[in-house]
């Protein structure tokens, strides 16, 4: 039942009525001369749909969108960008939370949506290479088979890229026992924004010279474009547990993932959902979540089915003692996945509430977990701002989740205040700025709250090293006057979208 | 220019992006444009930013399948499908969409003996090699069929236009299967010549609309109305929604697919040696995705055939989509392209598929395709 | 800035005093891979990373470490809240353990170096001190210091300090030994062995877990070949090669000599030196341009180059 080969008559769907205008802009004429016409868009809609992501975040002016297939039109396009002095902005599946993919200064935009092919599994290594653009779930789902499965699992994982996962050094509810997806990554090929295709890292045990791999994954494409990842395959466990604990209060459930962690166990997630918004998960899936609980605790223990059985019951033990009203594991495999998808669509469940939201990503010592969430509902009550809290609790990794109509006159400066305010909360208690979001534009300018000069000079040393004049993704991550924020093609004039 | 979107509508949408992997348009072009987001965002685009109805906006509101699997992938539950159909219909009535000569192309829809004579030429012609295979034709347009016959009056089988003109042996079956459970049936043949769903989906909904009004005022308002083409179903399902009247609520809540109506009533159905098939479900998007009573089909199904298999790719699009196939071969063929690449890892033996679109379309490209009804028929009638 | 993240540390503070902002410098630890690298230039002034245990949370499994601490200290402070981490226990200090950047031959259960280290500080050419990522277990905000800092060999900076990620030791940890097992098939027998330990001949699995778990993954082993308990793994040879896991199949003791080789990384402990490695063109100029950044004057650990480790 073989198909025809229609990708390959793909050609021109949004450009058929267009007909053949000539191209009056040198750029896009070079680039669609490099790619292929098709490939190439300079009109109003692809430039419109670029300059958002899924962020709050306005203001970005996209130049011309570019769908590379392969390395080297990779390379052609950072070569073209260097000689008409435009710089260029990476794109997986525009899922980001903080901005990372917003372009400024109208440049170039190199979409991965199309490098989209699993190049390889190898077994024997263990680790497959895929393109940037093969999403998340698709590489989990294709490795299903044969027994292993992509460990960061960010709750996008369904739309979100491997090269976006790369770009931003994803997490996800896993990432507890599994690690980020930078202890996943063992080798990048990656092009530079001088052109050059460069392979760093390597599937050999202690490869030579400077982990310039550790330092591209999470650069939030500001150091270059990866073009092909090599990532380690995980084994699936043979057995998994699934909890739902239920608390009158948050401040238990926090309690009761710090006693977890010290009392040795390492769960494969923990999360904790608030009242709020477990009602408007519930609403949307129906998973049988509680929503007269002031909490909920997802606790998930994988491995050997003996072992894990032990870690459940000695959680459920946990919860209890620190005031769990209700414990109950997932008996099938349906129930356990529906608490999932609850868990993992709630960020965009909330829309049931209200148009807007504005997703935080700190994170704090778990010892401290209790009293910065206190802290939290108080600066939004202070703003007048409904927050929600949905967190990866076993790593402390809070999100915060402020919900508004920003059609009301005033409420979006009420909600960056209340940010602000949670970022400084939550770094005053030993915590930090982002845990798996990024900076992007929306926390560069509290990034002195963790770093000195020195320090952010020295990260800009990184950036420069990979990228001198700063082409690849600039304004972003550093703030102004630490990085070249301001080079030349960021005051180039915005042109106009539907000019 | 305003496509009188309702704002709240539009407002729903929080630009999260899970609705791109379900999106067929999206996952084979991987265009924003080509995406719910991005269509969203360009309703909101024209209507309160002023954004030109450019050649390439109006391409991204054309090449929307409507399939409408963003919706169930939804967490905000943003109404898509009807902020889709309400700006193709101002697009539409502003003449910026549908050309005439496809407003002329639907009009047969409505007039059974326009449609039966417009089949059997083209019966001859494909039987004369006339017709290119790219338009997705079934395999054999049949050139005369046997009448149905009223045989009680417990539910109304609505037999509809094109199905009932191409394929009336499905009809059949699904009146047998209804007949074994104890039913008597009546055909709606004239009485509800056609749904109106193709019209709402390029835009004119006001033909749709003509066409719910006579159906509502031909049936008796005292019993279920069946069908068995699951995109009629989901329009009639929405006359309650397109009329806005309360009479046009009841009927809604009439209609019922005919696997839905019958998984309701299994206990009714006879027992029957299972047919030794390995059978793959192909869940037409207007079961799945709006009506959402896909389930029904393998309850149904189950019973009667040695076995049932998933297709892997979470009810994805086949690329049917209406006339989508016939308008946008590039795009249909491309997204049919995934759906074969799933049946063929699904192994089956034949695809049961409960919508004559996609039978049609999956058919053309030499899959094996029968309705879940012909399937339990065959079973019933086996020896 | 937070106060909790400024370094006002006068220990800290002086060793950056002592290793200033000129003159070529390095920092010496126990010396066990002192010649990793290349040799030193002989007028390099030599100064020692402060040592101590600043601050320890068995709770949020972080603990905050002088580099000249030594790791078996470090370790000991560690077990005493059942806990360890992923620094090598060959002798060495903490600094020098990040500096080298080698993993433990039981890194499948202890994890890597390079994901271990969460907060870096350090001394730069400048004489300033630097921190780079975080004290939290999950971090992404600003660029990966920390990342680039492991395996340097103090080319871009002098380690100071750093927060290192810990880990509960198992319930239980077992060392099996057999003579009979093929050992490439123990990662498909076993879910997560914490070692398995190939000298070509015999097959060493260090197992940990739950009592129950490894008693259960010892029965399993069973179908791959006869283990008996071992005291601990086998010794290793000085030399290492860095090689893929799929290599290992095809070692050659022509080449390596006697060997010992961890299965599932591609570690090869041999007596024979690897045969030197070097560093592609393109990578070979960006890690030239990334040195100039970090220390332009080139006077830290003068002589020593990363494309030559």
């Amino acid at each position: 039942m073989a198909g025809t080969a229609w990708s390959d008559r793909l050609r021109n769907l949004t450009g058929r009525r267009a007909g053949t205008t000539p191209v009056a802009d040198p750029l896009v004429a070079d680039l669609q001369q490099a790619l292929s016409a098709d490939r190439v868009h300079d009109s109003g809609v692809h430039r419109a749909l670029m300059k958002k992501d899924a962020s709050v975040f306005t203001g970005g002016v996209s130049g011309p969108l570019c769908y590379p297939e392969t390395t080297e039109e990779v390379q052609a396009i950072m070569r073209i960008a260097e000689r008409h002095d435009r710089a260029v902005v990476p794109r997986g599946a525009g899922t980001g939370l903080a901005g990372g993919a917003i372009p400024l200064g109208a440049p170039i935009v190199i979409a991965a949506t199309r490098m989209n092919r699993i190049v390889d599994v190898d077994l024997d290594d263990r680790v497959a290479w895929v393109e940037p653009g093969v999403v998340n779930l698709d590489l989990t789902r294709h490795l299903q088979p044969l027994g292993f499965h992509f460990a960061p699992d960010p709750s996008s994982q369904q739309v979100c890229t491997i090269g976006g996962n790369v770009a931003n050094n994803s997490g996800g509810p896993h990432c507890l026992a599994y690690g980020v997806t930078n202890a996943h990554v063992v080798a990048l090929e990656v092009v530079l924004p001088s052109g050059e295709a460069l392979m760093l890292g390597g599937l050999d045990a202690e490869p030579l010279g400077y982990d310039l791999r550790g330092a591209f994954v999470g650069s939030e494409g500001t150091l270059g474009f990866t073009t092909k990842v090599a990532v380690t395959i995980t084994p699936n466990a043979p057995a998994v547990r699934t909890l739902l604990l239920s608390f009158d209060t948050i401040r238990d459930a926090a309690n009761t993932v710090g006693a977890i962690i010290a009392d040795g166990i390492v769960p494969a997630a923990l999360e904790v959902m608030d009242q709020r918004i477990t009602e408007a998960v519930e609403n949307y899936v129906g998973a049988g979540y509680p929503t007269d609980a002031g909490a909920v605790l997802l606790a998930e223990v994988d491995g050997l089915a003996d072992g894990i059985a032990i870690d459940a019951d000695r959680i459920g033990e946990i919860g209890r003692a620190h005031g769990a009203i209700d414990v109950r594991q997932a008996a099938t495999e349906e129930e356990r996945a529906l608490l999932w998808k609850g868990r993992k669509t709630a960020f965009g469940a909330i829309a049931q509430i209200a148009p807007d939201y504005y997703l935080h990503d700190t994170v704090v010592p778990r010892a401290k977990l209790a009293d910065v969430l206190d802290e939290v509902y108080a600066i939004a009550e202070r703003h007048d701002v409904l927050v929600m809290n949905v967190f990866h609790a076993g790593d402390g990794n809070l999100h915060p989740l402020l919900v508004f109509d920003a059609r009301i006159e005033g409420k979006l400066d009420a909600v960056h205040a209340a940010g602000s305010e949670i970022l400084a909360a939550s770094v005053a208690a030993g915590g930090v700025l982002s845990g798996e979001h990024g900076i992007g534009v929306e926390k560069q300018a509290y990034m002195d709250q963790m770093f000195t000069d020195d320090d952010m000079d020295h990260q800009g040393r990184l950036r420069r090293a990979f990228d001198p004049v700063c082409r690849a993704n600039p304004g972003k991550v550093l703030p102004m006057g630490h990085s070249c924020a301001d080079i030349a093609a960021l005051r180039s004039v915005p042109s106009e979208v539907w000019g | 220019m305003d496509l009188h979107l309702d704002a709240e509508d539009l407002n729903s949408c929080v630009q999260c992006g899970l609705c791109l992997p379900a999106c067929p348009t999206f996952r084979v072009t991987g265009d924003e444009s080509m995406s719910p987001r991005g269509r969203i965002q360009l309703m909101r685009e024209v209507q309160d930013g002023d954004a030109p109805l450019t050649d390439e906006v109006l391409r991204s509101f054309e090449t929307c399948v409507q399939c409408r699997a963003c919706e169930p992938a939804c967490p905000s539950s943003v109404p898509y499908g009807h902020l889709m159909e309400r700006t193709r219909e101002t697009l539409a009535d502003g003449g910026h969409i549908t050309p005439g000569w496809q407003r002329v192309a639907f009009k047969p829809l409505a007039h059974p003996q326009l449609l039966q004579i417009g089949s059997a030429a083209l019966s001859v012609a494909q039987r004369a090699g006339l017709v290119p295979k790219r338009l997705g034709l079934s395999a054999e347009i049949p050139f005369r069929q046997e009448p149905l016959t009223a045989s009680g009056t417990d539910v109304y089988l609505f037999t509809g236009c094109v199905m009932d003109a191409w394929q009336r042996e499905v009809h059949a079956a699904g009146q047998r299967v209804l007949e074994a459970a104890g039913f008597g049936v009546t055909p709606t043949a004239e009485l509800a010549p056609c749904c109106g769903a193709l019209q709402a989906h390029a835009g004119l909904a006001d033909d749709t609309r003509g066409l719910a009004a006579t159906m509502m005022a031909n049936l008796a308002p005292d019993r279920p109305i069946l069908v068995d083409s699951a995109g009629c179903g989901a329009a009639m399902k929405d006359y309650g929604h397109l009329l806005g009247t309360a009479e046009a609520e009841a009927f809604s809540a009439r209609v019922f697919d005919i696997q839905e109506w019958l998984a309701d009533h299994l206990d009714k159905l006879p027992q029957a040696r299972p047919l030794d098939l390995r059978v793959a479900v192909q869940d037409p998007c207007h079961l799945r995705h709006v009506q959402r009573v896909h389930g029904a089909t393998r309850a149904v199904l189950a019973p009667f055939v040695r076995e049932l298999v998933e297709l892997d790719d979470d009810g994805m699009c086949c690329g049917a989509g209406g006339a989508y196939s016939v308008l946008e071969p590039e795009l249909a063929g491309a997204i049919r392209d995934r759906k074969l690449g799933a049946i063929d890892r699904a192994t089956p033996d034949l695809v049961a598929s409960a919508n004559p679109g996609c039978s049609m379309h999956l058919g053309a490209a030499d899959v094996e395709t029968a309705h879940p009804m012909e399937l339990v028929d065959r079973a019933l009638r086996q020896v | 800035m937070s106060p909790l993240l400024a370094v006002d540390d006068p220990v800290l503070l002086s060793f950056a005093d002592e290793v200033g902002a000129s003159g070529p410098v390095a920092a010496a630890g126990r010396r066990t891979r002192w010649e990793r690298g290349g040799a030193l230039h002989p007028d390099t002034r030599l100064v020692t990373a402060p040592t101590g245990i600043v601050a320890y949370s068995p709770a949020e499994m972080t603990a905050q470490v002088r580099a000249g601490t030594s790791v078996e200290e470090f370790h000991l402070a560690l077990a005493e809240h059942g806990q360890r981490s992923a620094l090598p226990e060959r002798g060495g200090t903490v600094g020098g353990a990040i500096a080298v950047g080698e993993n433990a031959a039981s890194s499948l259960g202890r994890g890597r170096v390079r994901t271990a280290v969460l907060q870096i500080r350090y001394v730069s050419a400048e004489g300033r001190m630097v921190s780079g990522g975080g004290p939290t277990v999950k971090n992404v905000t600003g660029f990966d210091l920390p990342r680039l800092m492991v395996g340097s060999l103090g080319t871009l900076g002098l380690f100071a300090e750093a927060i290192i990620r810990t880990n509960p030791i198992p319930e239980v940890s077992v060392w099996l030994r057999s003579d009979d097992a093929n050992p490439f098939a123990v990662p498909t027998t076993v879910l997560k062995p914490s070692a398995i330990l190939w000298d070509g001949d015999q097959t060493w699995v260090e197992l940990e877990g739950h009592r129950i778990d490894v008693v259960s993954e010892q029965g399993r082993l069973g179908a791959i070949g006869s283990f008996r308990e071992a005291d601990g793994p086998p010794a290793l040879p000085h030399h290492r090669w860095s090689l893929r896991p799929a290599e290992l199949a095809s070692l050659d003791r022509a080449a390596t000599g006697a060997f010992v080789a961890s299965v599932g990384t591609g570690t090869v402990w041999a007596t024979n030196p690897a045969p030197p490695r070097s560093l592609d063109l393109g990578v070979a100029a960006l890690t030239e341009r990334m040195k100039h950044e970090f220390d332009p004057t080139g006077r830290l650990n003068p002589g020593r180059s990363v494309a030559t480790a």
